[in-house]
């Protein structure tokens, strides 16, 4: 938000210093637009404006119908979801750079509908996991653009990291396959109880739907954020992640114990109804982040503990993965 | 108009306005076809005036047939439009003209749509030859057998739009149409065509509209023309109606639910191109004979009858106790203006306003308060009331809260309805116990032994009580966790094994259970209205400037379609600029939002609109510097050209049921863009960019031919009205023509398949609707020399004593020649039938069976069903075989006959329609087979039971335009 504010700020000040663009910039507003559509392409025009040397204001010309149609092509891309050829895609892409568009629609192309209504029919369960997995391979910047190909996630958020709107939806599916592949575990072993192995049932469970588990340790006493007035200082802590969603965070004594703590309680979510991802705010590394959480449906955004990990930095993270 | 559902409700709701057509079938002799002479009376047993076709409504399933194979070049396609216009005039057989209108350049606010409807055209269309291509491959991997590919391109029905070379060629194959049929057949003699094709500026039917408006408004026009429209939209009716012309009729293709279409991969009904096998053709019929006509395939046609419309909605809309007297017209136009809320082409419609929901009659309701409250109307001849409309729209949203409450309780009733059912079905299929502990089945082959059973008495127990606890349900649970046990103890490997194995197979179960689209909106919630303009418009509701615009929007939206409804179109400009509606609750102070729309605007030239409605994978439609404006990153219209667009599926189902969220077009940019590139046109381009002209024909014999000749002879250039005495009183300007048809210049044939025309009797010749002064204001008014046609409802008051029963008018004839027996047929009736059936309960039917010989395979006719629920007393005597022709006037199964008078027939022809709209749910709908050979089929529960429609798929959706 604040950052949005700020690059508002700087239009408002670059029209104040030149007040005979402002009236001029100001008749290039489209009918229907509405005040972000337009604040946003506002910027974007004022932004590329050198780069048309031929645009006067004031006068029609072709360069200034170019620049106008571009930055239609941007808005287009970022509020209603529509895909350009791939030379017009980068094209935008680059001269959106720095343009801040907090909390952009979220869409569906009809591509996007239509190859889904065609995976699910030929049962593709092969391909579904497989992509998943190259998912949690490579890092999340790659991946995010093999699934929406010079995304309009890329310009938006480049400056504010944080999960791609779309991956709520995403995993969602994935996740609601494994909540009946845990369940169904858990009958097996006879229920949920304080005497299981919870680290491999969840294990086995996560790589029985074609994912990995990855596991983040670090030392209780590196982590900040932590209340004031806690006796122990010595031990591990563990966080779980799967396909980049937050399961749970354990401590104990080793790495191992802490790691079967966390398990107990990413297990603890499976006992509900059912399990959704979302994205929560949560402190990482002593600021506020988005991430991606698993959540069952009582459980309260709140008590979030700090985040150990932060797959969605646009620099791979790199978890030590057991 | 956009609303498929509004023509069933329609005919649900007013059953009588459905007239099966009577056709007249070419006959054989020989192998030689006679032709028909239209010129004979109408069996129809009514009169038509005037024929005017909607051409997009033929021209889309002539070239792109939905329930048989394609044909193969624009040959075939031009042939196939000739036969179907030579079937309906044929049905119709108009005496005075016919005028047929294509589409030319639509007003800017259909563009949104049309856009629309294009983008996803040109995706259907590579989807689906994708998909054939990798069934063909795999069909023939396994051996298949496939009629070899056609070399023919994939046909984009994109071409038909004004503009490009197919509907120029098309223009030019109607006029040798039209000038053979006036030179050769006899029914055609006297009649006057009007050709409007595409590039005349104006909607299909905006311009047959446009055309009777103008003819009305003169003083020569016949009041009580019979007028004649075909066409399949729903809007039809809107616009028959906003004519206030008395005898006005609407003719259609009968819609049949679940009509088999052959599979695009091989040509054979019965499967779809996901489960095509490939196998060899079986033949139709003992030698064959069938092969060419598919069972039903032959599309029939029913008549609209607006006049039983109108006394419909005479009965609905009559107020009484008004402060002042009631005018029905005024009425008539109130409630076509109170459709378009539900729905039209050029507005999205309300989110609270549901046909299916009952809206109009809510609407009605409405209505009828707000006229007695203000005093006064909502419409007058084309233009809007506001304030009046404002009170409707409050009073809607009142209730909108709780309509989005239903809606929600209702979806999931049904949704539980048919979890029921789904778990009905399943547990037929499972043995609905399954014993456990040591009775448990086991695999053979497994490790375990078979151990002897002990303790079987208190096993058996055990098993009893935890059936009572009602704990069974979970056996199958239990019982496959505990073979999964048994194994992990042994192999470690074992559990993820079984996970597995449990993984995929669930994997099945969920592809039926896969989550639902989630709904952000969840109007049934409060704060709907928040988050509806959070997530459709991306603004907050505390925007009200925004809010405010988005209603400003759509008011002037309802005042431009209503007065293009009753006026033409006011604004070839205005268009309605968001992809949502607004609430009916937001209608706030609407009372000066709108004032007046531009004047002079001008349509778009063809190509204009081309570029306005095309996707870039259409291109190939456009001249090449063109095209490339469609493609470049330098264009500087490149935005209007996604490929690849979002869409909201807005709580449906499929995708081409929601709302593609496309870019709109800057008209300003565009033109600019194509100042650059037309220079690039060649002359030929050039002149299909041009406005072009109606065109009337006539032939030789006609009053108006001599007079025409007349006017090429003289070679005048300035248009000339035309005598209004030589054309039953139609007016107009006439201007010559360049390159016109005259009598005696050969004309020749555009496609191969037919022959030139050597002997031409017609002559054509430039035509232009009557003009009238600037703001000139077209009455909405019945003509003072209008008779109103008989009524045909039963009255209100109807009183048997006096009267005798009710007889119900089932064609346009109120005093029908009802069918009536000589003696031989009453002898062979005597011979086939049991003598004493007086004695017999219920009513002596005879046989639901056709004639032998006459193809009825999975030939629907609605009487049968309506015959079985009748007669519940089946009857076993001999099935009435090789009845007379002469027995029916009508084609045989829609005659009915009960013993108790022969020329009674019991149930009108709109109640057996209805019967056909009326269907239930599920129910797979192949009754066809078993009827054929069925002979004597009269069992109490034999058709009506059994038989019900799915609902009808809303697939068929031909893009007009």
């Amino acid at each position: 938000m604040a950052e949005e504010e700020k690059g508002e700020d700087i239009v408002s000040e670059f029209l104040h210093q030149n007040p005979h663009l402002a009236q001029w910039v100001e008749s290039l507003r489209g009918h229907c637009e509405t005040n972000k559509q337009w604040n946003a392409r506002r910027e974007f025009i004022l932004r590329n404006m050198e780069a048309f040397p031929t645009i006067h204001p004031g006068h029609p010309s072709p360069s200034l119908d170019r620049l106008l149609s571009l930055s239609m092509v941007w808005t287009n891309h970022v509020f209603l979801g529509c895909q350009y050829p791939k030379p017009v895609m980068e094209k935008i892409m680059e001269m959106a750079e720095g343009v801040v568009v907090h909390e952009a629609p979220v869409r569906k192309t009809r591509d996007e509908i239509m190859g889904k209504g065609k995976r699910s029919a030929s049962s593709g369960s092969e391909a579904d996991g497989s992509q998943k997995k190259l998912k949690v391979g490579c890092s999340e910047s790659e991946s995010r653009s093999s699934t929406r190909p010079a995304g309009r996630a890329v310009a938006s958020e480049a400056p504010k990291p944080g999960p791609p709107p779309q991956a709520v939806a995403e995993h969602q599916p994935f996740f609601n396959r494994l909540y009946k592949t845990v369940a169904w575990k858990l009958v097996s072993a006879g229920g949920f109880g304080p005497n299981l192995d919870h680290f491999d049932i969840l294990r086995v469970c996560v790589e029985a739907a074609k994912a990995s588990l990855s596991c983040t340790f670090v030392p209780l006493r590196d982590i900040p954020d932590l209340p004031a007035g806690r006796a122990q200082r010595e031990g591990q802590v563990c966080e779980l992640r799967c396909l980049t969603v937050y399961l749970g965070t354990g401590y104990g004594r080793d790495e191992d114990a802490a790691r079967a703590m966390a398990s107990k309680e990413a297990l603890k979510i499976f006992q509900g109804r059912k399990v959704t991802v979302r994205i929560c705010r949560r402190r990482f590394r002593g600021r506020d982040v988005e991430d991606l959480v698993l959540l069952d449906e009582q459980s309260r955004t709140s008590g979030l503990p700090p985040a150990l990990s932060y797959p969605f930095q646009p620099e791979p993270a790199t978890p030590s993965v057991s | 108009m956009g609303v498929p559902a509004f023509f069933r409700w329609l005919s649900r709701k007013y059953s009588s306005i459905i007239v099966h057509c009577v056709e007249e079938r070419p006959k054989e002799c020989n192998g030689v076809r006679i032709p028909i002479d239209t010129s004979k009376p109408n069996p129809n047993e009514v009169e038509f005036d005037n024929l005017y076709l909607d051409m997009n409504g033929i021209i889309h399933p002539c070239t792109h047939p939905e329930d048989k194979p394609a044909p193969k070049n624009e040959d075939e396609m031009m042939v196939a439009i000739f036969e179907y216009i030579d079937r309906l005039f044929n049905i119709v057989r108009p005496r005075r003209v016919l005028y047929m209108a294509i589409d030319g350049v639509a007003p800017r606010a259909k563009m949104n749509q049309q856009r629309s409807r294009r983008f996803r055209a040109s995706k259907e269309g590579v989807e689906l030859s994708e998909e054939k291509q990798r069934m063909r491959e795999e069909v023939i991997q396994r051996g298949g057998y496939l009629p070899p590919e056609e070399i023919k391109e994939r046909f984009d029905s994109n071409c038909i739009t004004p503009g490009t070379e197919f509907m120029d060629n098309l223009a030019k194959c109607l006029r040798y149409y039209v000038a053979d049929r006036l030179s050769n057949d006899p029914g055609w003699r006297n009649i006057t065509v009007i050709l409007s094709d595409a590039s005349v500026p104006g909607e299909g039917e905006h311009k047959i509209m446009d055309y009777i408006r103008r003819q009305r408004a003169q003083p020569n026009h016949d009041p009580n023309t019979h007028h004649c429209l075909c066409g399949a939209d729903a809007d039809l009716i809107m616009l028959g109606l906003a004519t206030h012309e008395p005898n006005f009729t609407i003719i259609r293709e009968e819609f049949k639910p679940n009509k088999p279409r052959p599979c695009s991969l091989c040509g054979q009904v019965g499967h779809e191109i996901k489960e095509c096998q490939g196998v060899a053709r079986e033949k139709q019929g003992e030698h064959d004979q069938f092969a060419d006509s598919l069972p039903a395939s032959e599309q029939e046609f029913i008549f609209i009858r607006l006049s039983v419309l109108r006394e419909y909605l005479e009965r609905e809309l009559t107020m009484a106790s008004l402060p002042f007297p009631f005018d029905f017209e005024r009425s008539v136009d109130d409630w076509v203006f109170m459709c378009f809320f539900v729905g039209n082409d050029f507005l999205p419609h309300l989110p609270s306003l549901e046909i299916r929901e009952g809206a109009i009659d809510r609407l009605v309701n409405i209505y009828k308060d707000v006229v007695h409250k203000t005093g006064g109307y909502l419409t007058e001849s084309g233009f809007v009331n506001l304030e009046r409309v404002e009170l409707i729209m409050q009073a809607v949203g009142v209730a909108e809260d709780n309509i989005f409450k239903k809606r929600k309780d209702d979806e999931e009733s049904f949704k539980r309805r048919m979890k029921e059912k789904k778990k009905r079905m399943k547990a037929e299929q499972r043995p609905s116990f399954l014993p456990s502990g040591q009775f448990a089945p086991h695999a053979l082959g497994g490790r375990d032994r078979p151990q002897a059973i002990q303790n079987a008495r208190h096993a058996a127990y055990d098993m009893r009580m935890q059936g009572r606890d009602q704990r069974n349900m979970d056996a199958a649970q239990s019982l496959k966790a505990m073979m999964r046990n048994g194994n992990g103890n042994q192999s470690p490997a074992g559990p993820s094994n079984a996970l597995d194995s449990r993984g995929v197979k669930r994997k099945a179960d969920d592809s039926d259970s896969e989550p639902e689209p989630e709904d952000n909106v969840r109007l049934w919630e409060e704060g709907w209205k928040q988050r509806y303009y959070k997530t459709k418009f991306d603004v907050d509701v505390t925007d009200d400037a925004f809010r405010r615009k988005v209603v400003k929007s759509y008011v002037e939206g309802l005042c431009w379609v209503l007065r293009y409804y009753y006026q033409g179109c006011a604004s070839w400009k205005w268009y309605f600029p968001f992809h949502y509606a607004p609430f009916a609750s937001d209608f706030k102070d609407i009372k000066d939002m709108f004032t007046e729309f531009e004047v002079g605007t001008k349509p778009f030239k063809p190509l204009e609109q081309l570029m306005g409605v095309f996707p870039a994978a259409s291109g190939n439609f456009l001249p090449e510097s063109w095209r490339a404006l469609m493609t470049d990153p330098d264009s500087s219209i490149i935005d209007f050209y996604p490929d690849d667009f979002a869409i909201d599926l807005n709580g449906k189902k499929y995708a081409w049921q929601g709302v593609a969220l496309l870019p709109f077009v800057d008209e300003r940019r565009l033109r600019a863009a194509l100042e650059g590139v037309y220079p690039d046109l060649s002359p030929e381009e050039t002149k299909r960019n041009s406005l072009g002209s109606d065109v009337l024909f006539v032939g030789k014999s006609h009053p108006l031919c001599d007079f025409i000749q007349e006017l090429y002879t003289t070679g005048s250039s300035e248009g000339t009205e035309m005598p209004p005495e030589l054309c039953h009183g139609i007016q107009g300007t006439l201007n010559l023509d360049e390159d016109p048809i005259l009598p005696d210049k050969p004309v020749e044939s555009p496609v191969p398949l037919l022959r030139d025309l050597t002997q031409n009797q017609a002559i054509g010749i430039q035509f232009k609707d009557p003009q009238y002064e600037e703001g000139f204001v077209f009455k909405a008014v019945i003509l003072p020399e209008a008779k109103i046609p008989a009524k045909v409802l039963k009255p209100g008051d109807w009183e048997k004593s006096s009267n005798g029963p009710w007889r119900p008018q089932l064609g346009f004839n109120p005093n029908r020649q009802q069918a009536h027996l000589d003696q031989s047929a009453f002898r062979t009736l005597g011979h086939a039938m049991n003598r004493d059936r007086d004695r017999q309960r219920g009513g002596g039917q005879y046989s639901n069976t056709p004639p032998p010989g006459n193809y009825h395979q999975g030939n629907y006719r609605p009487p049968h069903g309506g015959h079985a629920q009748m007669y519940p007393y089946p009857r076993q005597q001999g099935p009435l075989r090789g009845a007379p022709p002469a027995f029916h006037p009508q084609q045989y199964p829609r005659q009915q006959y009960g013993h108790q008078g022969w020329n009674r027939a019991m149930q009108s022809q709109a109640g057996a329609y209805q019967h056909n709209q009326q269907r239930g749910h599920g129910g797979p709908g192949n009754y066809q087979q078993r009827h054929s050979r069925q002979e004597d089929h009269r069992g109490p529960q034999g058709y009506n039971s059994g038989r019900s429609y799915p609902l009808p798929p809303p697939a068929r959706r031909y893009n007009w335009n």
